[in-house]
């Protein structure tokens, strides 16, 4: 995946903000949470980062983040030029890097088209390193108006047969698209991997063939962060926020290996080679 | 360390998630091909009698998957062969692949050219 090394906001340089959409076609894998952790990472690491949220009429990104109390306007209101577009953009508690798009509650999917939101969006490509376009789920005109002025895209799946099958449909339209997708896997259970109840980190690469680009673990405080509104990131003893953390830095450009999942005791290996495990 | 012991001393059924792998398998293939269950039955037995010309095989596991390797997909096809021998009969397994493009996939597949292993 292209990666933009962004400079800092006083530089001289004038670099356009990556455009990412993160997208599933399951509903419920962690497409928001996702959205909201690696912009609150990126924004710890100093890039400039704007979060939108695409899911017109069932937000949630701003509920993720704590932001909820203080929405004015939204997507569709700057697609529709009723307000200024930093007019729209709400900057998060936590960090002077990140802000917030949010989308209507009020209207439907279709109120907007692609050619609106490339065109909202490219009110804000001067003015931050990342954005982060959080798609709703399946695959018609939402999804559609998401993926709208994306350069590159985030694919969020579970290690499940509905989520793997829904991702590699989306996969393939994505492709149709030109988008080139990298693949998150979320809600690993490193213990029914071992015990060959949960599809491992290989077996879904291996079915749906992209490249990979994080593993992020089931973690009870991603549940706990989503009550109270702050991004698991900034807990440090979340595995789930050490992981979100390592995505956005190989999302900078810096090369972290991927922690090894697999199931490597003493004792599973005398199984594999008695080809019993 | 004690589930790899259990598999060590008991063995290992069939876990639920190689049930998962297999019927994704089965569903991805139809997904991806857009050909529905009955299609992809006629075209594996299209399939099992183009190669039956000119080999002997092991039809209930012959199977056919549709990997994706980043751009390209690729059509696989698992053929287990019977090589007859003039005084005794050698159970090879063979694998043969045909790498096509999506577009291509209406085409009728080349003959198999692959090379097979033998003991002797």
């Amino acid at each position: 995946m292209t990666l933009t090394n962004g400079d800092s906001r006083n530089g001289t340089q004038k670099n356009l903000g990556e455009v990412i959409v993160v997208t599933s076609g399951k509903g419920g894998v962690g497409k928001t949470t996702t959205t909201a952790c690696l912009g609150a990472a990126l924004a710890l690491k100093g890039k400039r980062t704007l979060v939108v949220d695409a899911d017109i009429g069932l937000r949630n990104l701003d509920v993720i983040l704590g932001l909820e109390n203080r929405i004015v306007f939204n997507l569709v209101d700057v697609a529709k030029n009723v307000c200024k577009p930093n007019q729209a953009i709400i900057r998060s508690k936590k960090s002077n890097n990140l802000y917030l798009l949010p989308a209507s509650q009020t209207d439907e999917k279709d109120v907007i088209n692609e050619e609106e939101i490339e065109t909202a969006l490219e009110h804000y490509r001067r003015e931050f390193h990342f954005i982060l376009v959080d798609s709703p789920a399946g695959i018609e005109q939402g999804f559609r108006n998401a993926c709208a002025g994306a350069e590159s895209a985030l694919i969020v799946t579970t290690p499940e047969v509905p989520a793997i099958r829904d991702a590699d449909r989306v996969i393939g339209l994505l492709a149709a698209k030109g988008l080139d997708p990298s693949l998150i896997i979320n809600r690993l259970d490193v213990d029914m991997v071992r015990k060959g109840e949960m599809l491992s980190v290989e077996d879904v690469q291996d079915i749906l063939g992209i490249n990979l680009i994080g593993v992020v673990e089931r973690d009870e405080n991603v549940i706990v962060a989503t009550n109270c509104g702050e991004p698991v990131v900034y807990n440090p003893r979340s595995r789930a926020g050490q992981a979100f953390m390592r995505i956005a830095g190989r999302l900078c450009g810096e090369q972290i290996p991927l922690p090894n999942y697999s199931d490597t005791g003493l004792w599973s290996r005398i199984a594999a080679r008695l080809g019993v495990g | 360390m004690f589930d790899g012991l259990r598999r060590v001393i008991f063995g290992n059924k069939t876990s639920s998630k190689q049930l998962a792998k297999s019927r994704l398998h089965f569903v991805l293939v139809q997904d991806r091909t857009g050909l529905s269950a009955e299609e992809l039955a006629k075209f594996k037995t299209e399939m099992v009698d183009v190669i039956e010309r000119y080999f002997v095989i092991q039809k209930q596991a012959f199977d056919i998957s549709y990997r994706r390797d980043g751009e390209t997909t690729t059509l696989v096809i698992n053929s287990p062969v019977i090589v007859r021998r003039q005084d005794a009969v050698h159970h090879e397994a063979g694998t043969r692949k045909f790498k096509k493009k999506k577009h291509e996939l209406a085409k009728p597949p080349p003959p198999p050219s692959m090379p097979v292993a033998s003991n002797t």
